[in-house]
């Protein structure tokens, strides 16, 4: 005790009799890590909520270049008044020279562009011919034209719903991009020339890429607004309680250059600054205040007491001193929990929240007295609480003066009051809904939820996932199959002998070589055996080349290798195949799932078509060798390789490309379910395994785990809290009481979130950790200048609270007002989560304020023995 | 500037090309047109007929392979007039004797069948439009049986030691995908060796290259091609092989007859 004393008092001491050091020392540091800042690297990418090695990720990475598969930017055109809808020459031929544009931007996939001119049509040809040509190669001429177009394409599985609309009224582009990193601009460009364009039609722009890519640029554009403008009415604010400009200004340079340090530090160390740490400013800002704004009530409150700087500051810092350090403290520990999350930029955010925290408190103990100690006593004159004046008190004081005896009379109630409010929160915490949809970032009146809506009513939906099956292999399989393989070589070459006798020459090398293929493809543990006949084929492929007069024996082998891998190949096999048409209509019949498309419907559509559109024939033909040359067909088209994003060229995977109506997690999940279900119910068969990828898939993987993570990090805070509250106020009564007000807080503020039915989602979950540093902030204040305080006042709690509503719950009620007045600029703001982050610091404000002023002296009234038994 | 420039190279290219074709002087100058047909004979009419062995390898962009082994049978009417093509294969195994014929006209659209052994269906495509994809591959219908000559506007835009440089512009823009070709003609063979096609914005998006030219019979003859799609970073190689020419194919075997029963004896 007595070591924390003198060296608290050597801290301030030192500050106040060398405030130009400090001065000088804070400005060469804002300036050595302010210069830091140009060097930003911003990242907006929502995909790095995840670790780049989390398998998911991998996977999905693996998949996009596995199916060729681009991010994709998907461009509604919706003619509401032609009574053909889109389908008229006019809007066509706009689609049409729109499509040549957008060919044209840089970062487009041009090949894989799907658009009218774009994509192949099969059809019948008079008798017994079909035809391959493109689905608009020009704009059409006149309405015949505009409505065989629509005619056509509704005739085909692959187009229909996902190129236009079942009423003909909309049609829809999908435009793959190199980098979802680009969708921003490429969306802008498309835009520009959009608005050259005249006529009824309506233009919408979506998809996960832009609305996440454009997020992230508006986020930063809201940053530069948001962040000063709330710094500024903080500013205009504490002006108006203090009444004096320069150590207003103090106060403002604490939280300025604890930002731009932190900031600083964290892109000097290489890190990016992500959606989640482009946060931070935001959130020290008012933890940074908070203990300025203490010091500064404390002082403009005795400053006419002593009319002496050094002394009132020498008084203010003895009696703030400790809880300014518990509560920072705390509050770090409770952003520091975040670093044990399992998403790198919220480990990022919390890590550096949780060093701009001690930052602050360092330069408000070190700077503010300095900075005091440099002002005139002359400008100081008029400045503080003149006692002499008090017959007429502030409105602050007069609300907060009667409190005391309130509090003291009515404890009972109080306590009641809070249970019961205790009691519903958790009713409303119960009906929590725990979901995120980076598309409802935007308010509803922003042009890309518009396009969401808009175009997922018409379509069959605009978030992308992407289901890949595969055989399941094991080492069992891979030796039953190659030992089966051997067998049937043996077999052919003793029955092709009589007519090519030079097999018998080459049988045993052939039957060792699978052997020693298997045994080699089994040691790097790859169990495909499409893969080990593939090697063998093209091992006896070369050896026809050297083998002199045993060439055409070897190219049997080559050939026997061949026929065998067909066997193999899952997604060639019309059993296979079937599960996947089965697998197709459970997932159709599964909710958000607007529309499918796979390797299934291809195949079923060209055999259609080969077999004279007749609707009996719209089936997986019965053999491998049907299917094979049913699929040959197709590749017969202009875009053979559109096939290569629906199968993989050996028919080892599968991928159901599946449009969704919703991103929202809650509806992807029972897409999820969907899928576990069905392989739970159709296991017999060769297994299958199913995996997930696409960027709706993987914003449920890193919402899950953010949101877990950070139910299990606020859960780790609370407890960390708890321990160095007890320990700080050296018992665990004082402990509890100082985590009463957070948990009320939390659990109102989480229950009143459950009541207005707003989502549980990504700043929700951040939010958390805020209340928490926030609410202990001022129940640590109140407890430490109670027990300061009590024996002072007579050892009396009646005369102590009456103390306290003083000066301490001025500073409080000040805190209060000034953070949650100073963030209302966010609620202005265009993007849902500053809305949702503006609206709750004032929630936590204001409740965290009120649990403290209220309950913490009823409770206190109830366990004054216990608590102050020891003391004094 | 420099475009001006660009343009300026070109004109007086063509001027220079315009001359040397039009000039009768010196034996090595002939009209566009000349070169034009000559290469035609060359890389489509070599002989009365030939067999080839075919194996065609597809590789893309991921360097993933897939094979394509086939016989290709050619029989001409006359030369540069009309011929009928026969292709059957072999690999991969389940689209053994799927046949793909050809009727080549000139100066109306081909007669082209398919015929698929297991689903036992004899297919007329409707060929209104020649450059989609043959099997899968790089490779187009057009570069199998050969672009109509007439199609396209000539222009010698270049005349090296080794080769004619042909710039070809079609006629009918609407129908096909590229804005023009170059095309590298061998001025000792007239095989063309290289084509280089290229889009509306003037970017080269493919290229079909001869890596070896043999000659078999007397007749030099292409037995590596290789297609180069630039937009999709794929590419197809074909080898030909056991290439014969004169056999005296009977016509009768380039009849819807003889899809459905493949006559061995010419397959060899």
């Amino acid at each position: 005790m007595t070591n924390s004393g003198s060296s608290k008092s050597s801290i301030v001491n030192f500050s106040i009799n060398h405030p130009w050091t400090i001065v000088v020392a804070v400005l060469v540091l804002t300036l050595g890590l302010g210069l830091q800042i140009p060097n930003i690297q911003i990242d907006t990418d929502p995909e790095n909520m995840l670790s780049e090695q989390e398998f998911v990720r991998v996977f999905h990475n693996q998949v996009k270049k596995e199916f060729v598969l681009y991010d994709m930017i998907v461009l509604g055109v919706v003619n509401e008044e032609h009574a053909e809808g889109v389908f008229n020459p006019d809007t066509l031929e706009k689609v049409f020279h729109l499509t040549r544009y957008i060919e044209t931007l840089e970062g487009v996939i041009e090949f894989d562009l799907l658009a009218p001119s774009k994509v192949d049509d099969i059809q019948q040809a008079g008798l017994g011919s079909v035809r391959f040509e493109w689905l608009m190669p020009s704009p059409p001429k006149n309405r015949q034209e505009a409505l065989r177009i629509r005619d056509r394409a509704r005739e085909n599985p692959m187009l229909y719903g996902t190129l236009l609309s079942e009423d003909g009224k909309a049609l829809c582009l999908y435009i793959p991009i190199r980098s979802k990193t680009l969708s921003y601009r490429i969306a802008s460009q498309i835009q520009d020339n959009l608005s050259d364009l005249e006529g009824p039609e309506r233009y919408y722009i979506t998809g996960l890429p832009v609305a996440e890519d454009t997020f992230g640029i508006e986020m930063f554009r809201q940053m530069a607004i948001s962040a000063p403008l709330a710094g500024l009415i903080i500013f205009i604010l504490m002006w108006v309680f203090f009444r004096s400009f320069l150590l207003v200004v103090s106060a403002m340079v604490v939280a300025g250059v604890t930002v731009i340090c932190t900031m600083g530090l964290l892109i000097s160390m290489g890190y990016t600054v992500h959606i989640m740490s482009s946060m931070i400013p935001i959130f020290l800002m008012p933890i940074a205040v908070v203990d300025s704004i203490h010091i500064l009530s404390e002082f403009f409150d005795r400053y006419q007491v002593y009319k002496n700087r050094r002394e009132t500051i020498v008084h203010v810092m003895r009696e703030l001193f400790r809880p300014m350090l518990y509560t920072s403290l705390t509050s770090a520990a409770g952003f520091a929990s975040l670093a044990l999350t399992p998403n790198p930029p919220v480990k990022v955010f919390g890590a550096f929240v949780t060093v701009g925290i001690l930052f602050a408190w360092l330069l408000t103990i070190l700077f503010i007295p300095a900075f005091i100690m440099l002002l005139k006593e002359s400008s100081l004159k008029s400045f503080g609480l003149n006692p002499a004046s008090s017959n007429k008190p502030s409105i602050l004081e007069r609300l907060l003066k009667p409190m005391a005896g309130w509090t003291y009379k009515r404890y009972r109630g109080i306590a009641g009051w809070s249970v019961l409010a205790l009691v519903i929160s958790a009713i409303g915490i119960s009906l929590i809904v725990i979901n995120d949809n980076p598309v409802k970032w935007f308010e509803k009146k922003h042009p890309i939820r518009i396009a969401d809506k808009v175009l997922n009513a018409h379509f069959g939906g605009t978030y992308m996932a992407y289901l890949v099956l595969e055989e399941v292999r094991d080492a069992k399989g891979f030796l039953q199959s190659v030992n089966a393989i051997q067998k049937e070589l043996a077999l052919r070459i003793d029955d092709l002998q009589e007519d090519i006798p030079q097999l018998l020459n080459i049988k045993s090398e052939a039957l060792k070589q699978v052997r020693v293929f298997a045994d080699q493809h089994k040691s790097s543990e790859n169990f495909s055996v499409v893969d080990l006949l593939q090697a063998l084929e093209n091992r006896a492929t070369q050896q026809t080349q050297t083998a002199g007069t045993d060439a055409e024996a070897w190219d049997e082998v080559s050939l026997f290798f061949n026929e065998q891998k067909v066997n193999y190949q899952p997604f060639k096999n019309p059993e296979t195949l079937q599960t996947l048409e089965h697998l197709e209509e459970a997932l159709m019949s599964s909710g958000a799932v607007g529309k499918v498309n796979s390797v299934v419907d291809v195949i079923k559509k060209v055999h259609y078509e080969l077999m004279e559109g007749n609707r009996e024939y719209n089936i997986i033909p019965k053999t491998s060798a049907a299917v094979a040359q049913t699929l040959l067909s197709y590749q017969n088209s202009h875009d053979p390789d559109d096939l290569w994003h629906l199968v993989t060229p050996d028919y080892q995977k599968a991928n159901l490309w599946i449009q969704l109506k919703s991103g929202d997690n809650k509806d992807m999940e029972p897409v999820l379910n969907t899928v576990t279900e069905f392989f739970k119910n159709n296991n017999d068969g060769r297994p299958l395994l199913a995996q997930w990828a696409g960027l709706t898939y993987l914003n449920v993987v890193w919402q899950d785990k953010m949101v877990h993570g950070m139910l299990k990090s606020l859960l780790g805070s609370f407890v960390m809290v708890f321990l160095m509250a007890a320990l700080l106020f050296r018992s665990p009564l004082w402990g509890i009481l100082c985590m009463v007000p957070l948990t009320v807080t939390i659990t109102l503020i989480y229950g009143l979130i459950g009541f207005i039915g707003k989502d549980y989602d990504m700043p929700v979950a951040v939010l958390s950790a805020m209340t928490l540093g926030l609410s202990v902030d001022f129940a640590i204040h109140f407890l430490q200048r109670s027990r300061s305080v009590y024996p002072r006042a007579g050892c009396n709690w009646l005369k102590t609270s009456e103390t306290m509503y003083g000066e301490p719950a001025r500073a409080i009620s000040r805190n209060i007002l000034v953070i949650a007045v100073g963030f209302t600029p966010l609620l202005i703001s265009p993007l849902v989560p500053y809305q949702t982050v503006g609206f709750l610091l004032a929630s936590i404000m204001v409740v965290s304020g009120i649990a403290t002023l209220l309950i913490l002296p009823a409770l206190i009234r109830m366990t004054e023995p216990w608590l102050f038994k020891k003391t004094e | 500037m420099r475009k001006l420039f660009l343009i300026l190279g070109w004109m007086t290219l063509g001027w220079i090309g315009g001359q040397a074709a039009e000039s009768p002087a010196g034996e090595q100058s002939l009209s566009v047109q000349e070169i034009v047909d000559r290469s035609n004979l060359a890389a489509y009419y070599e002989g009365k007929d030939g067999r080839s062995h075919v194996n065609m390898t597809i590789t893309d962009s991921q360097g993933r392979t897939r094979e394509r082994r086939f016989i290709i049978l050619r029989r001409d009417d006359k030369d540069g007039g009309e011929q009928k093509f026969y292709v059957n294969f072999s690999r991969p195994s389940d689209v053994r004797n799927t046949v793909f014929m050809v009727w080549k006209h000139i100066g109306k659209n081909d007669d082209r069948w398919l015929y698929l052994p297991a689903l036992d269906l004899v297919k007329r495509i409707a060929a209104s439009d020649k450059r989609t994809s043959f099997v899968g591959s790089h490779f187009f219908y057009e570069d199998v049986s050969g672009r109509n000559p007439a199609d396209d506007t000539h222009e010698l835009t270049e005349t090296t030691a080794q080769y004619y440089v042909l710039k070809n512009t079609p006629k009918n823009p609407d129908e096909v995908e590229f804005a023009y070709y170059m095309l590298w003609i061998d001025k000792t063979h007239f095989l063309p060796i290289k084509a280089e096609y290229y889009d509306n914005n003037k970017n080269k998006y493919r290229m079909v290259e001869a890596l070896e030219v043999k000659t078999i019979q007397g007749h030099p003859t292409v037995t590596q091609a290789r297609v180069t799609d630039l937009k999709s970073g794929g590419h197809t190689v074909s080898v030909f092989s056991k290439i014969q020419y004169d056999l005296e194919i009977p016509e009768s075997i380039f009849t819807e007859r003889y899809l459905r029963r493949a006559p061995r004896r010419w397959l060899k």
